[in-house]
């Protein structure tokens, strides 16, 4: 069955392929991500950001494809575009965050394999949550068996880090002060319908790419994804949608 | 403790050691560290200081003393389940895993109080025994557990045995006196405790700190059971619940008394009156039993009988002669035991008579009086509220006010504002209709009548709300949640279980938010998870839910953090998969965690109780990960293997071992290959190793030239 969907999916890609890349490559190129140097030293981006606006809160990102044996194909950290971000992932916690969102999302893996044999379509939506550190999850299943998976996380926000140890939970906190922070930005709230959303179209055009990339005759299957146009369009759809 | 010369380098683990299968034998009860039996002695002698090592709090929590968790954890789940297995002959075997003990524990815990109140010369006798604490002292370790079968009666009037039925015995005076700044501190002396706890048996925790269930989930550890039972028994007598406040008072005389009847008169009129009576919110009427200690050595026991004839006709029925005796006796005697538990004090105390008296007084006075007062109880107050008329009473209260406060009907107490509850001192008077039916619900969980007390929280929960008590509130809450996951025969049903979630919920909150009662929300919520846990299935997920959460809401210090952090590993290894698909496990979470736990452990200094973790974690990773034992993530093994090594290295620093002497991957991290290779291997060889290779050889580490060659972490990670 995945198999005749697959070869269905090559032909019409073979067909279609030049084609889309002749009518998106334009706007594609020149989305590159807004060069703020990434080397400076948090207090300096921080300080750009805060002045570009006080209270909004920034998401952080980490997505990952999977191998349908777990190997990773393709990482990629980014922050929100939305609301004036840089485009920079901050986590909560950079010095651990290197391991810990992969801890976080290999953890997931057990959700998902659950998720898989109840839910019937692609797209999974939000799975599973870490809260020590505010993760959420959310997975997007694709037919030869490779898995999407987005981790988000909002902010630390400064009136939780007061850390009254009583009352103000990180998590609660978080939830609850995030959706009055601000409604239009889509991504405050990790499990709101509106971020649900967003993340289905932007899971949707990375698969789309994905597809193509799988297409390549120079990629085998499950070996990593080293293609810098497969990159830039991930990112690209991160600033379009998250 | 141990000195260095003392602890082996690295010597197999005590529960390799003979005495195991020994142990494991000879103590058929139930709980075995609850009857230190002599005979066991000899394979817990390097322990047996740490039983003395409690700190600050011990005075109130030593009836539940430090030893238990590791006797027990090698004695009834060494690391050979079979053979534990085979030679414990008891039927509750079959339950004898890990969740059971929690819960028997927990239950165990809310067992009824009794006070003990002594005349002068009591004391002074007992404490020419031997027991610097006097009668109190004394009679504490025979309320642990009441030997034999205790038979209560529920509220539908069928019986049920319990083997593990067991009374409090707190010193009267103490009751209610507990400073209230205390409780701030609380959670400090418990972290101060646990974390002395910590270095004083560093070596030996080590080394058997991870046994496992017979299904092969990670046991509860010996550190996480002391922190459930300081956690558990730290919380003194409160208005709002009725566990700490007495159900009985023990009045003792001795026989040295001059004027016997006028003391007991006097003890009497103490419990009611005077400066030493409980504070005014402790129901007054509990039970008054009435002991006679005879003294063996220096009384007449014709002149004592004479007295205790004497005695029970003033005093009724609920009287007991004890006997003590301070002679050296020999074991074998029928009638004489030696004291639980307090062995260190004086050896050579034995008394006759002490157990008995406890039996007596639970079985014949105790519990029929509590069986009793639940029974009035419900037929007065409770069937009154349930009944057709109360509950429009209480509508008609709550909607119109036009209900009159009429204080005497017990309908028109619950809606809107009862005026029962006296808002400046926090509490209900002791006679109201609320704290009755919260202290028939009380007594109903102590009796293990968990369906009529989980109904009688429900139906008063609602009316502390409407009455702002806000800590009757969360108690009751908490409570009703507590006996529904208690209660056997409520099984299934997920809608439960979200209902029970819900409870803790509140509970937590009126705890936390409106009363800013740490120890309690703590507890709380420990309950919740213990409880959640040993439901096993799904209610596992909000068990390890509720543990993040306690390290959240930052309840617990950082040995608390670490032991909460093994807990949530705990919770998710408890998910198995089930069918034959395998999903629906927690493996990789359970790792995770484990792996958290190990780098925290490692953080605070203590690398034997990290290297448990890491080859826990490595146990729980196995299914998941392929065959080579490799990550598919290279930051998630690069982690992991910095870990290890850290690990690796900490622990052979503190064995004395040179650290450098061993084939280090540090030095190789820049080369890639040679790293690697190393640590594939360690992995694999692990791996193998994972079915609890018992035989000697692999594990002696003593035995010359091998140990230059193996790294000898591999060891370690096996035990």
């Amino acid at each position: 069955m995945h198999k005749i969907f697959q070869i269905f999916q090559v032909y019409t890609y073979v067909l279609i392929y030049p084609w889309t890349l002749l009518a998106k490559s334009s706007p594609l190129i020149t989305h590159v991500i807004s060069q703020t140097p990434a080397n400076s030293p948090d207090g300096l981006s921080l300080h750009t950001s805060t002045l570009i606006n006080r209270d909004r809160p920034k998401m952080s990102y980490y997505f990952t494809i999977l191998s349908p044996s777990d190997t990773p194909l393709f990482n990629i950290a980014f922050g929100t575009s939305k609301g004036g971000g840089d485009g920079i992932a901050r986590f909560r916690f950079p010095e651990t965050a290197q391991y810990m969102n992969q801890f976080i999302i290999h953890s997931s893996l057990d959700i998902l394999e659950e998720a898989q044999w109840t839910n019937g379509s692609m797209y999974l939506k939000h799975i599973d949550t870490y809260p020590p550190a505010a993760a959420y999850i959310t997975a997007f299943l694709t037919p030869s068996g490779a898995r999407f998976l987005l981790l988000h996380q909002p902010p630390h926000l400064p009136s939780s880090t007061g850390s009254s140890g009583l009352g103000a939970s990180s998590l609660l906190g978080s939830a609850g002060s995030t959706t009055r922070a601000s409604s239009s930005s889509i991504a405050a709230n990790p499990t709101s319908p509106q971020t649900e959303e967003a993340v289905r179209q932007f899971m949707n055009e990375v698969y789309e790419n994905y597809v193509k990339t799988a297409m390549s005759p120079f990629y085998k299957q499950g070996m990593e994804i080293k293609s810098p146009v497969f990159r830039t369009r991930v990112t690209a759809a991160g600033k379009k949608w998250l | 403790m141990t000195s260095p010369g003392d602890a082996a380098p690295v010597k197999p683990p005590p529960s390799f050691s003979p005495g195991v299968a020994r142990v494991a034998s000879t103590s058929p009860s139930r709980y075995p560290g609850e009857q230190e039996q002599p005979q066991s002695l000899d394979a817990d002698l390097t322990e047996t200081p740490t039983a003395t090592s409690p700190g600050p709090l011990s005075s109130t929590i030593a009836d539940l003393p430090l030893r238990p968790g590791s006797t027990h954890s090698r004695s009834g789940r060494s690391s050979t389940p079979q053979l534990a297995r085979s030679s414990v002959g008891s039927p509750l075997d079959g339950r004898f895993d890990g969740s059971e003990d929690i819960r028997s524990l927990i239950i165990r815990s809310f067992s009824p109080t009794i006070a003990v109140h002594a005349s002068e010369d009591t004391d002074d006798l007992v404490r020419n025994k031997g027991f610097k604490g006097g009668f109190w002292e004394l009679i504490r370790p025979f309320g642990e557990t009441v030997p034999g079968k205790v038979v209560i009666r529920d509220s539908i009037g069928s019986s049920r045995a319990w083997e593990d039925y067991g009374v409090r015995f707190v010193d009267f005076k103490g009751i209610g006196r507990a400073p209230t700044g205390r409780e701030s501190g609380s959670l400090a002396q418990m972290e101060e405790v646990l974390s002395k706890h910590l270095e004083s048996s560093e070596g030996l925790l080590g080394a058997s700190v991870r046994t496992r269930d017979v299904l092969g989930y990670p046991a509860t550890t010996p550190l996480c059971k002391l922190f459930l039972q300081q956690l558990l028994c730290s919380a003194p007598a409160a208005p709002h619940e009725t566990f700490g406040h007495p159900v009985a008072n023990v009045i003792a005389i001795s026989s040295r008394n001059p004027a016997p009847l006028e003391t007991l008169r006097q003890l009497y009129a103490d419990t009611t009156t005077g400066d030493k009576h409980p504070p005014e919110w402790v129901n007054q009427e509990y039970l008054r039993y009435y002991v006679l200690v005879h003294d063996e050595e220096r009384d007449d026991i014709t002149e004592s009988t004479k007295l205790y004839d004497q005695m029970k006709r003033h005093f009724g029925l609920h009287c007991h002669l004890l006997r003590l005796r301070s002679s050296q006796c020999v074991v074998t005697d029928d009638d004489s035991m030696q004291v639980p538990q307090c062995e260190w004090l004086s050896p050579s105390e034995h008394l006759s008579g002490a157990g008995e008296a406890g039996k007596e007084l639970v079985v014949q006075s105790v519990i029929p009086f509590m069986e009793n007062k639940v029974a009035v109880w419900n037929d007065q107050v409770a069937s009154r509220r349930r009944g057709i008329s109360g509950r429009f009473m209480s509508m008609s209260r709550r909607w119109a006010g036009f209900g009159s406060s009429s204080r005497s009907s017990i309908a028109g107490s619950s809606g809107g504002n009862s005026g029962n509850y006296d808002a400046t001192q926090h509490f209900y008077g002791p006679d109201s209709p609320e704290a009755v039916l919260r202290k028939m619900a009380d007594f109903a969980f102590m009796l293990r009548d968990w369906k009529l007390s989980t109904s009688t929280y429900e139906m008063i929960r609602a009316d502390f709300g409407n009455d702002k008590a806000w800590k009757y509130h969360a108690g009751a809450h908490e409570m009703c949640a507590v006996s529904t996951l208690l209660n056997p025969l409520a099984t299934s049903a997920k809608i439960k279980l979200d209902g029970v979630d819900q409870m803790f919920e509140t509970a937590c909150y009126s705890y936390l938010t409106r009363c800013s009662d740490a120890p309690h929300a703590l507890r709380c919520l420990s309950l919740a998870v213990e409880l959640l846990k040993s439901r096993g299935g799904s209610a596992t997920e909000s068990a390890a839910k509720w543990a993040m959460r306690v390290m959240d809401f930052g309840l617990v210090g950082s040995v608390g953090q670490i032991l909460y952090t093994e807990r949530v590993a705990a919770c998710y290894a408890c998910k198995t998969p089930a069918g034959a698909a395998k999903w629906g496990g927690r493996r990789r979470k359970a790792g995770m965690w484990s792996i958290l736990a190990a780098d925290q452990w490692l953080k605070a200094g203590k690398p034997t109780l990290a290297s448990a973790c890491l080859e826990e974690a490595e146990r729980l990773y196995a299914d998941v990960l392929s065959a080579d034992g490799v990550f598919p993530m290279p930051e998630m093994q690069s982690f992991i293997d910095n870990l290890r090594h850290a690990v690796r290295v900490e622990y052979l620093e503190a064995r004395g071992f040179d650290a450098r002497d061993e084939p280090a991957a540090a030095e190789n991290v820049g080369t890639e290959e040679t790293s690697e290779k190393l640590d594939k291997r360690n992995h694999r060889r692990s791996l193998i190793g994972l079915p609890m290779q018992l035989d000697a050889g692999t594990l002696n580490m003593t035995q010359g030239p091998r140990d230059t060659e193996v790294p000898p972490s591999d060891d370690f990670e096996r035990a």
